[in-house]
């Protein structure tokens, strides 16, 4: 079944079993499973090491490879998630194609699981290395797909996030498409007077951005416009852009996704909402930038305020801490201590993070008439409304819970941000939510401004909430991940792709549908119609093969005879 | 019963009371040597909400302070405590009936 009396040259292989420190050779005897497989068929090298993937070790094998002239490795360590690459390097470096490397787990899979069961976890071992010198021997070298890319990127919404993304794209070279939904560039902080920590204006850093993009002819600014389709493959994308009933279509190589948030709206009653004296951040942000001298609010002097923090956050479906919030409840308190350095000020707190150096004004805060209470997380503050007089009560933690009452001119609830509903340009891009609300990135460390859908990456506070600064720094992010693949000019795709046997193929069209990325197409060749699947495309997954009737699709890397040549290694294993 | 919070009690002496910074650490309570049954930073916080029937209430606290100074040592913020303590029990002579 897996062709081992087939008449063709046999690959050379060579396995080594790794016993991770102790993490795999504790559990698992390394030295039976090098006996179990040194004589399989095609093994030229068997044993076992410490660390195989330590240096010494990474050199011993592309020493073998010189001295054997080894066409494969097995490898049997950890979870390829981990190792892959690096094993694949040294194949690279030894000379040997790099996709004919197979990775067999035996720590999550043999030592970790069996940690009550050496022998069995060491029989499991034998078989799953077995399998995999099985899948090796049929192993083909395999190429990186080389797929040129379009140098122009779209980025859809333009907030600071965007229009910083755009003009460093523009700085290297990219043609940009900056697309946003609403008459004018600027988003949020378009709006906003000072901002923290630095005190930068809000309007007048957007006006500033506005000019660098007017500088730079390679930015195409669309307003009042959205994206509403997008098809194509990595690298060249075609978008549809539609502004006022008119769709533009432009190929684009990457898409950065920026489209910011919303703000949090209480319910009318929440915390007294809805009375003229109870006011959200952003409001009171706007009482506080639209005027000068003593602060008025409803035609009655404020001199006192009280602030509620986590209105919104923390609650209910939204259990993410909104993160800007505290420092910029505090930072607003500053502002209104410069209006009236008399006004009491008062901060009803869950927790309190004004983190990294937004410290310094909460500090800063405490010496300007700024009070802080802090209310339980099952006990929130009540606030009641008589007429023109507005209480709240709260049992305050630092005075030992003693119940405390104030009668504030003004409340201010403090408001976080919310997911924008944005669903036409989720459905449109296939974006990725997660489950706060906003957009996913693939790791939040490691891999933070790319999503599942390659060439689409996210920026800003579409992701999650964020301070401006904060939202241009991942801008920035954006903008460098875009670029990074798009100035090399031709992107590297994995060649682990689904191919078509044009001859056997009869064009009945079942894959079709069975293609999650849209990869499949039927074709016409000399009259006859069969599929042709676009590699940029295909993710590898593997989907289309099984619903052939005619067994016309392979998976390289995976083919059918590897996995029945896998299967026969597991079943034929020799287990102690 | 919930007391409202009003403005702080007047220490006379202008800025010289500065509680305000305390971070409500509770380094002060654990470094008094008497163990003063009230900690410091709840009757500053008295003091700032100007609940002045709670301070004339630990008048025998305030004025058992030995005044040694070990708290403002290890005070992160910086706080005079026994200054603010000596504010207090001349607040507590013209104040305390």
């Amino acid at each position: 079944m897996s062709g081992r009396n087939e008449a063709r040259t046999e690959p050379r292989i060579a396995v080594y079993v790794c016993q991770c420190g102790g993490n795999i050779g504790d559990y698992v005897d390394t030295n039976q499973v090098v006996h179990a497989v040194k004589d399989l068929p095609g093994v030229v090298v068997a044993r076992h090491a410490m660390f195989t993937c330590s240096d010494s070790n990474q050199q011993e094998m592309i020493d073998d490879v010189a001295r054997e002239h080894l066409d494969g490795f097995v490898v049997a360590c950890c979870s390829p998630k981990l190792h892959t690459f690096t094993f694949r390097g040294v194949a690279e470096r030894a000379g040997v194609n790099p996709y004919r490397v197979a990775q067999v787990n035996i720590r999550e899979q043999c030592s970790w699981t069996h940690t009550d069961d050496p022998t069995g976890a060491t029989s499991k071992a034998m078989k799953l290395v077995t399998a995999g010198v099985e899948r090796a021997r049929l192993m083909k070298p395999l190429h990186p797909i080389e797929v040129p890319t379009t140098p122009r990127v779209a980025v859809v919404g333009g907030g600071v996030a965007g229009m910083r993304a755009a003009i460093a794209l523009a700085d290297v070279g990219l043609e940009v498409h900056l697309i946003e939904k609403e008459p004018e560039l600027g988003g949020h902080v378009g709006k906003l007077g000072a901002m923290y920590p630095h005190g930068t204006v809000g309007t007048e850093l957007v006006h500033r951005m506005l000019e660098e993009i007017d500088r730079r002819p390679g930015i195409e600014v669309h307003t009042g416009a959205v994206v509403s389709a997008k098809s194509g493959t990595f690298g060249n994308y075609r978008i549809a852009i539609e502004s006022v009933g008119l769709r533009t279509e432009v190929t684009v190589g990457q898409i950065v996704v920026a489209t910011g948030f919303d703000s949090y709206e209480p319910a009318t009653g929440e915390f007294g909402y809805g009375s003229p004296r109870v006011v959200t951040l952003p409001e009171f942000r706007r009482l506080l930038d639209e005027a000068e001298g003593p602060i008025v609010r409803d035609g009655r002097p404020v001199r006192s305020i009280a602030y509620i923090y986590c209105v919104g956050s923390r609650c209910g479906d939204r259990t993410y801490c909104s993160r800007y919030c505290c420092s910029a409840a505090v930072h607003a308190s500053l502002l209104a201590a410069e209006r009236d350095p008399s006004v009491r000020q008062y901060h009803l707190y869950r927790d309190l993070r004004t983190y990294g150096r937004n410290e310094v004004m909460f500090g800063e805060s405490r010496k300007r008439g700024s009070y802080y209470l802090r209310f339980a997380d099952d006990d929130p503050p009540l606030v009641s409304i008589d007429g023109e007089r507005i209480r709240l009560t709260v049992h305050d933690l630092l005075t030992a819970g003693a119940e405390l009452a104030l009668e504030p001119d003004l409340v201010v609830l403090v408001t976080g941000m919310v997911p924008r509903a944005n669903d036409e340009l989720i459905g449109a891009l296939k974006l990725p939510v997660g489950r706060d609300g906003f957009l996913n990135e693939i790791h939040p460390k490691l891999r933070p401004v790319e999503t599942v859908v390659d060439g689409v990456l996210i920026a800003g506070a579409c992701q999650a909430p964020k301070s401006s600064a904060e939202s241009v720094t991942s801008g920035l992010a954006a903008a460098a991940q875009a670029a990074a693949v798009l100035r090399r000019g031709v992107a590297s795709l994995d060649p682990q792709v689904a191919i078509v046997d044009s001859g056997a193929c009869d064009g009945c069209g079942e894959c079709i549908g069975s293609c999650p990325f849209g990869a499949i197409e039927m074709t016409g060749t000399g009259g006859t119609v069969v599929a042709t699947i676009a590699a940029a495309g295909c993710k590898g997954c593997g989907a289309c093969t099984p619903t052939c009737p005619r067994n016309a699709i392979d998976l390289q890397g995976y083919t059918d005879a590897q996995v029945r040549a896998t299967i026969a290694g597991l079943l034929a294993g020799r287990a102690t | 019963m919930s007391t409202l919070i009003a403005a702080p009690l007047d220490m006379t002496v202008r800025d010289g009371f500065d509680a305000e910074a305390c971070m409500n650490c509770g380094f002060c309570s654990a470094t008094c040597p008497l163990g003063v049954p009230i900690l410091p930073r709840r009757l500053f916080r008295y003091v700032l909400f100007g609940m002045d029937d709670a301070v004339r209430a630990e008048t025998e606290t305030i004025f058992s302070c030995l005044l040694c100074r070990s708290c403002e040592q290890s005070c992160p913020a910086g706080v005079h405590i026994t200054e603010n303590v000596r504010l207090l029990r001349g607040w507590l002579l013209r104040e305390g009936r």
